[in-house]
């Protein structure tokens, strides 16, 4: 950098996604935070270690494959060319954002004085990871084996919710094209694809022990924590800030990039490089995490559990489009979204006697989808990119939001990346027999022996002199 | 609905045009807006209000002791 103008705008982009990244870390604190609150004691240590495991093991696979299928799949591949190389070939040429640029042994990916931007672009990504696999966990507890959510952390963390974001987060994405998708902050690429996937595992997996009676009726197993879980429902919302802000280009030039002769047009932007502000998109969270609230507060008669769930799939609901929205729309797509998704859980439970612990699958699953349904309507006509705009299928420009390419996005997310490689996967498992931990040990408690050991440590220490 | 249908155009529009509102019926839906979030509003406030006395009722009518609810706790 050898103008002033240049490394301020640099450096401050780099600051802003070092700082969306530890705000992001609070998300996975609340996670584990709200996870051991919900688990019953004799399961506490376990549970916490499978949700805090899935840091290295999805972050050290996001390294070496992971990053690089966000920017080689935008095309597909096969489905539309892109807007770099007017191929639809895996983007792995010399384009200006290839994934050649981005395997794990790419200089790039290491201190690189020529590059401020990939490291926290791809740790902010990473977060997106974290949280898509930490989704998942919530709704396995108690019953699942570490080992085989490891494999599954990496699955949705470091493959199909990197190929969702490729597909309809990139700029170049094949589905902006064919569908106008717009999912700004990530209603159906990290939400409706994680609870899609949940499903799909909670499929196979089966109840836990007792959920519902010998004729079928759900029981209620609930948080035994309750201030944990509150704690951590709330570091969520906090670490939603950063999300919110990783999703977004703070400063830009949308002129020169648009191609627009003379014109300087200086803005932030969603992460489809099309103008929003952090101050819109502040109306917006906090709009929709006040119309989930009070929906959930009702619809659940003030039960705390359900109430900051109902927060979060506020949020969740209204994010699609709230770089967009009007800060009541917002309000009211999330008061429609709790509504929903609280009737189809129990629906669900009572219906197909689905154990979802945590209420994952519709908090992120449901709220998600139906937040990308409503968006299409409601933003029904807006360009889905800055770039060009053109007709639906067309595939060489980029078709404007609409209900049906909205409709279709949500079913990809929720079903073709989620729930059904989600249920492959867990099928896979639970044939070699690794899925599920024995029956006598979900019954004694996963902690069981370490709960033991402390006790007879415990007695003799208090017992001793010396 | 749509305030925007090609962002190129828009950004090529005068200056005080390009930086105004960009929600969906910007200019001419706010007010139904303001009223329905009003609606909604006043409405919660009536639903939970009677969702709440009917419980607070139901328990009253039970007449519990001071130390019964030590029975309900969970710890394991």
């Amino acid at each position: 950098m050898t103008d002033q103008l240049a490394a301020l705008t640099t450096i401050f982009t780099e600051f802003y996604y070092w700082v969306t990244v530890v705000l992001m870390f609070l998300i996975h604190v609340g996670f584990c935070m709200y996870e051991v609150g919900a688990s019953r004691y004799k399961h506490h240590q376990h549970t916490l270690m499978k949700n805090t495991m899935l840091i290295p093991l999805v972050t050290v696979t996001w390294f070496l494959f992971g990053w690089w299928i966000y920017w080689a799949f935008p095309t597909g591949p096969g489905l539309a060319p892109s807007i770099m190389n007017e191929s639809t070939a895996l983007i792995t040429d010399d384009s200006a954002f290839s994934a050649k640029f981005y395997v794990a042994t790419s200089q790039l990916m290491a201190v690189n004085l020529g590059d401020h931007i990939s490291g926290v672009f791809w740790a902010a990504f990473l977060l997106f990871s974290w949280t898509a696999a930490s989704i998942v966990s919530g709704a396995i507890i108690e019953r699942i084996t570490t080992f085989a959510f490891g494999i599954l952390a990496i699955a949705i963390g470091s493959v199909f919710w990197v190929i969702d974001a490729a597909w309809g987060w990139h700029f170049d994405g094949w589905m902006l094209k064919l569908l106008g998708y717009h999912d700004a902050y990530a209603s159906g690429v990290i939400h409706a694809i994680a609870g899609g996937f949940a499903l799909g595992v909670l499929m196979v997996l089966g109840p836990r022990i007792g959920k519902f009676s010998s004729s079928g009726e759900p029981r209620n197993i609930g948080p035994r924590n309750p201030w944990l879980v509150t704690i951590g429902l709330f570091l969520i919302y906090t670490g939603f800030w950063g999300f919110y802000a990783a999703c977004n280009i703070p400063i830009f030039d949308l002129g020169p990039e648009y191609g627009m002769e003379g014109i300087s047009y200086w803005t932030a932007t969603n992460i489809y490089v099309t103008p929003t502000t952090l101050s819109g998109i502040t109306f917006n969270f906090l709009m929709s995490l006040s119309g989930g609230l009070l929906a959930g507060y009702w619809i659940a008669k003030g039960d705390p559990f359900w109430t900051y769930s109902s927060g979060l799939a506020g949020i969740i609901c209204a994010s699609a489009g709230n770089d967009l929205y009007h800060p009541i729309q917002a309000m009211i797509i999330g008061m429609i979204g709790v509504v929903i998704s609280y009737k189809l859980h129990y629906w669900v439970e009572r219906k197909f006697k689905i154990d979802d612990a945590v209420g994952a699958v519709a908090v992120h699953g449901y709220a998600g989808f139906i937040g990308l349904v409503i968006c299409g309507f409601v933003l029904n006509g807006y360009p889905a990119s800055g770039y060009s705009v053109g007709a639906m299928w067309d595939g060489t420009t980029y078709a404007s939001i609409n209900p049906l390419g909205q409709f279709l996005g949500a079913l990809i997310m929720f079903v073709v990346l989620g729930l059904i490689p989600g249920y492959v996967i867990a099928k896979v498992l639970n044939g070699i027999g690794k899925l599920r931990i024995p029956r006598e040990v979900e019954i004694a408690g996963l902690d069981y022996e370490i709960m033991e050991t402390a006790k007879s440590d415990e007695k003799a220490v208090a017992s001793a002199t010396r | 609905m749509a305030t925007v249908t090609n962002w190129i155009d828009h950004l090529n529009k005068p200056a005080e045009e390009v930086a105004g509102a960009v929600y969906p019926g910007a200019g001419s839906s706010e007010g139904i807006l303001v009223i329905l979030a009003i609606i909604l509003w006043v409405g919660w406030h009536v639903l939970t209000s009677k969702s709440e006395s009917d419980e607070l009722e139901r328990l009253a009518r039970k007449r519990h002791g001071p130390n019964d609810h030590k029975s309900n706790i969970t710890d394991w």
